[in-house]
């Protein structure tokens, strides 16, 4: 029950790789004959052409043949059947038809949308169990664009939801749904970004979770059903779920998953959840691959990409310029390189038209890719076999071989060069023309003869221009006149010239009919006399395709850094083997206190020993820190730095399922700035719109490192609380007041017991009954498990001193220690409390009555729960802050007189401690990790400059280098700026000087 | 010996009741009875080199003399500041003191009138004398602070106010200081781009909304300044009549603007009018240096202590804000903005410092130029005879976080430095003393 899955009519010869069901497409055979039947021979030899079966085979003076929508024959030996039609093309090219795998093909948004009634999913944006199939239109618009690129068959997706519904292929000819799908439920289409107005999700981690949640509850339906079914009565039944129905092919690997992303990093994301689940998955691209591309390549994962090259950025004048960015600049340049360096990487990729403002710019920008470094023959394949391939349907489409679909298309010339047209699209052996060749063609030199009443005027036609649009010029003793008006309608062909070549003062009009090499016409004078004149064509033009725009080929200006874009670096910071700081003012913030001067040496990313005159091993680097200052990198124990999608999943009071580690954002040009401050660990944290709201992440700010290499992966992980105002502003959710806060929170850990003794009793009894129906996975009760069972820590965000000794009291009934609680602005008010709980407490230096419950805020509140023995920290929650933590904790100085050296430890040590890592992180002592900082002053004077940073014996910032990158930055910029303007300008003298319309002068 | 003791502990107990009832009370000084000797003290004068071992005598409200070796007068009240500096109070030049008490709480916010056109709303007279806000400013030796609304595109006067007075009749130094102009959001339009024509038309729309109103106080300028009759005089039209001063050339306009776009229209909508600009905000001043040089405007600078607009720009972009404006030759000040926190006014003329600024420009950007621009000069923003005795003493660099503020006068008034946060802290600290016996 669970497979959605219809097998119809499977051909025995083939083995599919997906379990997709398949079928000719026939002629209506359900459908009543109105009228008389139609029953045209569909038996065509094509001959003398340049057949490219598939990539890199080509025959030359070949005849595909084609009989009743398959091909019968390829090659150069074919008998022509005496019941063809033949069409001989000469100088013409076959190739196979193309085939989109994401379209919307009758399903455009907004289509298919509106309430889905039945066993349902809870949440709105899993809608899995939607078919193309049944939903899809017909939608000749669509076919016809695509044919016009060259596509003969596509999959069409529902749009909508995350979870969107099963994709079906279809042919692009004009018949109806019925007749035109080739294979249903090909693959499940997902979209990470995909929001349904203020529904669960809002935010990308919230996405994440759901989609997690969604296919673990699939893994379970699918199991729970079996299970119940083999029992036999005794057990009450797992729910009816038509959306985890249609998953269950899914995590069984039975059907791929298409994941629509928005950027690269994304990428890096859904493999994540691929490898979860063992979910076969390919995902629509961005176009920005190229700047990934090692680690996107490391995924495995197929990537369906456009060519969604972006137009030029306006750069029109210095206020327009100050709107763009150098990555922006730099995409314009790279963009068409990414196909190219897809394929040169080995990523396993087809193309897709989707991402375009008009599929009609597909060719163009398939073309500039080829130019731009994508070999001719992997383009072919991303729109051919390729396809066919992760379709499983190679048997009948992507080549030109004996037995298959006749699915192909006819150009001028190669498809991706120059100008050439795609001239028809075979379509299940049906012909579409997409280009009306002229059987005539005019452009070129016509001797002409007129016989004009009392004189004869010859002279030479010079035909340019189109075939379609031709330009028209005479030429009567070498004096020119051209033609202010020329229409051509298949072989017809008017013009209003001047008179003079006529003799009269005028305007002359001609109408002429084309035959093969000679133009008869008549003509008015401007006195309406008639006369007779002739064309002969001495010198046709070269087809206006032939030419191949080969020209040179602009590479990208610069290479790739990571991040992309301004301050981004090519390479991670080299580390040295050895590194030496002499002489500096060392701010241990470890047990040996301040060393002035002292000496720190670093050896493979840890520190190896602290004191003074210390002596360098050979070959280590050597920083001379003399009247510097030197103290652990600065850790912000609250920050929303580098995290992508939102930082609040505000729409479910309790959201322990969302994760941190699943959005960072590592190319947040707030880790540069922050770096340059000296801040060198974070923990990127949810903000406080629900009173649970996931788990955090800590992270090492490592500037140009993928996400993943910035996260600190063995931090012991902790769940953000909150409380207060924040949580109870949602109207729409409880809790609206503090003791529903309360409430909430209670509620949430005492189902997370039960839960616990859900499963306890399952495994017991599971032994004895091996039917027996598992409880479902709860990823929201598994995270607060955690917490009950000490695996994670708890950082609560407080304000008032009532919420704070509530959380206190229901974490000593549940057996949990608030092991932090967050801003805590009274805090100073209940220290003594908080002491005894064992909680510690990050917070603002001063920041007060933004808020109500922010107006007994005081900035003596650090010291005075300090005084009473709570440690604390003070965090930034901004990102500008952020980068000036050192002169936060002289703060602590000045409101309670904290020593400066213990005011030092509320941006590093206190602030390692709350995060559980104050064994590697906090201090400079042997052993350690190496995160330092070297400041022009005292960190606590707001004269000091943060002049280095280093994050594990590695430099992520330096004052120089910093200034090295704003005059690259500045070169770069004006560089990409100059090719912007001049390829614009180019093209507008292009433009004018363009015969496009012929100029209506006299 | 026991009741004596016990009469003791009564009298400290006493004590400490009195200071908190002082303390919470915060009672506004009242004005000078006798002449102020401050001796053996650093002074910093801003306008000239400090002074060392110096004394300054203040008397009704007024620096008498300031120097070295100095007669004092014998009833004046001597302060020896052995080891302390003294130096001029500091100005804040962009604020809603005392118009906002808790931003998150709507009926505690009183700056942003409704409607585009509010050019007659006054500041000072919406400040709450007893706001918290205000002793917490102080506290850190913030003595003037200019107030200004911030709703619709004339946003209304600001006034410049002292952060002592029992009124803000009291405590108004100067009102009106300047008309605030909200200078609309505006972007270049491209001819290819729909979203960016669209802005483009929008903000056009502004700001004609800006030029008629212009145009029609110019109307009634005109028509008040015409021979009356009685069928002649104009009806009031408290918007207009608001703006009359500002066409005259009496009140400047101070005109937030950020964006280069918006600078330069900004500053070419006041050059048309022919109105006296001051630019507020201006982060991207560093690009028009020479045309503000040039038009000799002025710039409040609201934003060292912020993130750059831009992605590619330059870390420390507003951080060397000022020192580009001060090698450039551009008059300019420095202010903190808001409210709650414009006691940090002098740590972001320190960060400026930090990134460039001479230390000396730095101070004189939260004093002598503040004052400059207010055009109080004369008054405060220096230590110089015959200003205000309008000055804090402190134990050090008044830029530096560690440095503490001990005193503050007000023309001459010594000002109460308890606010409501020394009060908590005094209070709780209560909480965790073992009992008394």
């Amino acid at each position: 029950m669970h497979s959605s899955i219809r097998w119809r009519t499977v051909p025995s010869i083939l083995v599919l790789l997906w379990s997709i069901s398949w079928i000719w497409p026939v002629m209506g055979q359900t459908d009543p004959v109105l009228g008389l039947h139609g029953n045209t021979p569909r038996v065509f030899a094509l001959t003398n052409a340049r057949i490219v079966t598939q990539p890199g085979a080509v025959l030359e003076g070949a005849t595909l043949l084609v009989r009743d929508g398959s091909i019968e024959q390829v090659g150069t030996g074919v008998t022509v059947p005496p019941d063809a039609v033949v069409r001989d093309l000469t100088g013409k090219t076959i190739y196979p038809g193309f085939i989109d795998l994401y379209t919307d093909y009758g399903l455009a948004a907004g289509t298919t949308d509106g309430k889905v009634n039945g066993a349902t999913h809870w949440n709105s944006c899993v809608l899995a169990q939607r078919r193309a199939s049944v939903l899809v239109a017909q939608d000749p618009p669509a076919a016809e664009d695509l044919r016009k690129a060259g596509f003969g068959a596509a999959v069409t997706f529902p749009q909508g939801g995350i979870f969107r519904g099963t994709g079906a292929l279809v042919l692009l000819d004009r018949r109806r749904p019925n007749q035109i799908i080739l294979a249903e439920d090909v693959a499940q289409a997902m979209s990470l970004w995909y929001r349904d107005g203020r529904q669960y999700p809002v935010s990308l981690m919230g996405a994440v979770a759901l989609i997690r949640q969604t296919l673990l509850d699939t893994q379970w339906y699918d199991e729970a059903w079996t299970k119940f079914r083999q029992a036999g009565p005794g057990q009450t039944a797992p729910e009816t779920n038509a959306a985890l129905a249609a998953l269950c092919p899914c995590v069984r690997k039975d059907r791929p998953v298409v994941m629509q992303v928005a950027d690269e990093l994304d990428i890096l994301r859904v493999s994540k959840i691929a490898q979860e689940f063992g979910v076969e998955m390919w995902v629509v691209g961005t176009g920005y691959e190229y700047r990934r591309l090692a680690a996107i390549k490391e995924t495995g994962l197929r990537l369906i990409v456009p060519v969604n090259f972006p137009k030029a950025p306006d750069v029109s004048c210095l206020e327009q310029e100050l709107r763009v960015s150098l990555d922006q600049l730099r995409h314009w340049d790279f963009a068409p390189e990414n196909p190219g360096r897809l394929a040169q990487s080995g990523v396993d990729f087809v193309l897709t038209t989707a991402g375009l403002r008009t599929r009609a710019e597909f060719l163009a920008k398939v073309r500039l890719a080829v130019r731009r470094g994508l070999p001719p023959e992997t383009a072919l394949a991303a729109l051919t076999t390729k396809p066919a391939e992760w379709l499983g349907l190679s048997p009948i489409l992507g080549s030109l071989q004996k037995g298959k679909l006749a699915n192909f298309v006819v150009t001028d010339g190669d498809v991706f060069a120059g100008k050439t047209r795609i001239l028809e699209t075979w379509v299940g052996g049906d012909r579409f023309v997409v280009t009306q060749e002229p059987d005539v063609n005019l452009r070129g030199q016509w001797t002409f003869v007129a016989e004009v009443p009392d004189q004869r005027v010859e002279g030479t036609l010079k035909i340019s221009g189109t075939e379609a649009r031709p330009a028209v010029t005479l030429v009567v003793e070498a004096k020119e006149t051209k033609a202010v008006k020329v229409t051509r309608q298949d072989r017809v062909l008017t013009v209003s010239l001047p008179g003079t070549a006529f003799g009269c003062a005028g305007w002359v009009r001609l109408t002429g009919i084309a035959e093969d090499k000679v133009i008869k016409g008549h003509g008015l004078l401007d006195d309406a006399r008639r006369f007779t004149w002739r064309a002969e064509s001495t010198a046709p033009a070269k087809s206006e395709t032939a030419e191949d725009a080969a020209g040179s080929v602009p590479k990208a200006e610069f290479a790739v850094v990571y991040p992309e874009g301004a301050f981004g670096r090519s390479t991670p910071p080299p580390p040295p083997e050895a590194l030496i700081i002499k002489d500096a003012t060392v701010w241990t913030c470890g047990p040996e206190g301040i060393l002035s001067p002292g000496d720190v040496l670093i050896k493979g990313g840890k520190v190896a020993q602290v004191g003074r005159n210390l002596t360098a091993p050979a070959g280590a680097v050597v920083v001379n820190a003399a009247g510097k200052h030197l103290t652990p990198g600065l850790i912000d124990a609250h920050s929303h730095v580098a995290i992508r999608g939102g930082v609040n999943e505000s729409t479910h009071a309790v959201a322990a399922e969302t994760r941190i580690e699943d959005v960072l954002d590592s190319d947040d040009i707030n880790i540069y700035r922050q770096l340059a401050g000296g801040l060198t660990t974070t923990c990127a944290i949810h903000g406080s719109a629900n009173p649970i709201g996931g788990t955090y992440a800590v992270l090492k700010l490592k500037w140009g490192a993928l996400p993943e290499e910035m996260l600190i992966r063995d931090a012991r992980p902790g769940l953000k609380l909150a409380l207060g105002e924040n949580v109870k502003r949602s109207s729409d959710r409880y809790p609206n007041t503090r003791m529903g806060t309360v409430e909430i929170m209670r509620d949430a850990f005492l189902a997370a017991k039960d839960y616990r003794r859900q499963w306890q009793t399952y495994r017991q009894q599971s032994q004895k009954n091996r039917n027996l129906i598992p409880p479902r996975t709860d990823l929201r009760l598994e995270c607060l498990l955690n917490i009950l069972d000490h695996n994670m820590l708890i950082h609560c965000h407080a304000y008032r001193q009532d919420e704070i000794n509530a959380m206190m009291e229901i974490g000593n009934e549940v057996g949990c220690t608030f092991d932090v609680f967050i801003h805590v602005l009274e805090g100073y008010k209940v220290a003594a409390e908080m002491k005894q709980h064992g909680a510690m407490a990050t917070t603002f230096s001063d920041w007060w009555a933004y808020k109500m419950e922010a107006y007994d805020a005081i900035p003596f509140n650090g010291a005075l729960m300090r005084e009473q023995g709570v440690l604390v920290s003070f965090n930034s929650d901004s990102q500008e802050l952020a980068r000036r933590m050192n002169t936060e904790a002289a703060k602590a100085v000045k409101y309670g007189g904290v020593p400066p050296e213990e005011a030092l430890k509320f941006v590093t040590w206190n602030a390692a401690r709350h995060l559980c890592l104050e064994q590697r992180l906090g201090s400079l002592e042997p052993g350690k990790e190496a995160d330092f900082v070297v400041w022009s002053h005292s960190p606590l004077s707001t004269y000091s400059i943060c002049e280095q940073t280093w994050i594990e014996g590695r430099k992520y910032f330096d004052l120089e280098e910093d200034r090295q990158l704003r005059v690259q930055v500045a070169a770069q910029r004006a560089r990409l700026i100059q090719k912007i303007l001049d390829e614009s300008h180019k093209a507008r003298k292009d433009q004018d000087t363009t015969p496009e319309k012929p100029a209506h002068s006299s | 010996m026991k009741p004596k003791t016990q009469r003791m502990v009564r009298i400290v107990v006493l004590a400490i009741h009195a200071t908190a009832f002082v303390a919470s009370a915060q009672i506004p000084a009242s004005s000078q009875r006798q002449p102020i000797a401050l001796v053996n003290a650093t002074i910093h004068p801003v306008s000239g080199p400090a002074l060392e071992a110096a004394t300054l005598v203040m008397d009704q409200g007024k620096i008498v003399a300031l120097g070295t070796g100095l007669q004092i007068p014998p009833q004046a009240l001597q302060i020896d500041l052995k080891g302390k500096h003294v130096y001029p109070g500091l100005i804040e030049s962009h604020s809603l003191l005392g118009l906002t008490e808790i931003g998150g709480v709507d009926v505690t916010n009183d700056y942003a009138e409704r409607g585009d056109l509010n050019p007659s709303v006054r500041a000072e007279v919406a400040v709450n004398p007893d706001s918290e806000h205000i002793p917490v400013a102080r506290a850190n030796g913030i003595a003037l602070a200019a107030v200004a609304p911030t709703g619709g595109l004339i946003a209304g006067r600001s006034a410049l106010i002292m952060t002592d007075g029992w009124t803000w009749k009291e405590m108004t130094l100067r009102a009106p200081l300047s008309m605030m102009i909200n200078w609309p959001a505006m972007r270049m339009g491209s001819d290819d781009d729909e979203a960016s024509g669209q802005q483009r038309d929008r903000a056009r729309t502004r700001m004609d909304v800006l030029d008629k109103a212009m145009e029609d106080a110019r109307a009634y300028q005109t028509a008040l300044e015409s021979p009356r009759t009685n069928e002649r005089t104009p009806r009031t039209d408290v918007r207009w009549e608001a703006l009359v001063p500002v066409l005259r050339g009496d009140l400047p306009v101070w005109i937030r603007a950020n964006s280069l776009l918006e600078i330069e229209a900004a500053l070419s909508w006041a050059h048309r009018h022919r109105l006296r600009a001051v630019l507020v905000g201006g982060s991207d001043a560093g690009y028009c240096t020479d045309l503000l040089r040039e038009r000799g405007i002025p710039l409040v600078v609201t934003s060292v202590l912020s993130l750059p607009d831009r992605r590619d720009a330059d870390f420390d972009e507003a951080f060397t804000l000022p020192r580009r404006l001060h090698e450039a030759g551009v008059k300019f000040c420095i202010a903190a903005g808001s409210a709650s926190n414009i006691r940090n006014l002098p740590y972001h003329a320190a960060k400026a410092a930090a990134y460039g600024l001479p230390k000396d420009e730095a101070l004189k950007a939260i004093t002598l130029y503040p004052a400059q621009i207010m055009g109080v000069a004369d008054r405060v923003g220096s230590l110089e005879k015959g200003k205000d005795a309008t000055l804090i003493v402190t134990d050090g660099d008044p830029l530096e976080i560690t440095t503490r503020v001990s005193e503050l006068f007000i023309q001459g008034r010594r000002i109460d430095l308890a606010n409501k946060h020394q009060r908590l802290y005094d209070k709780y600290r209560q909480r965790y003393q073992p009992a008394l016996p």
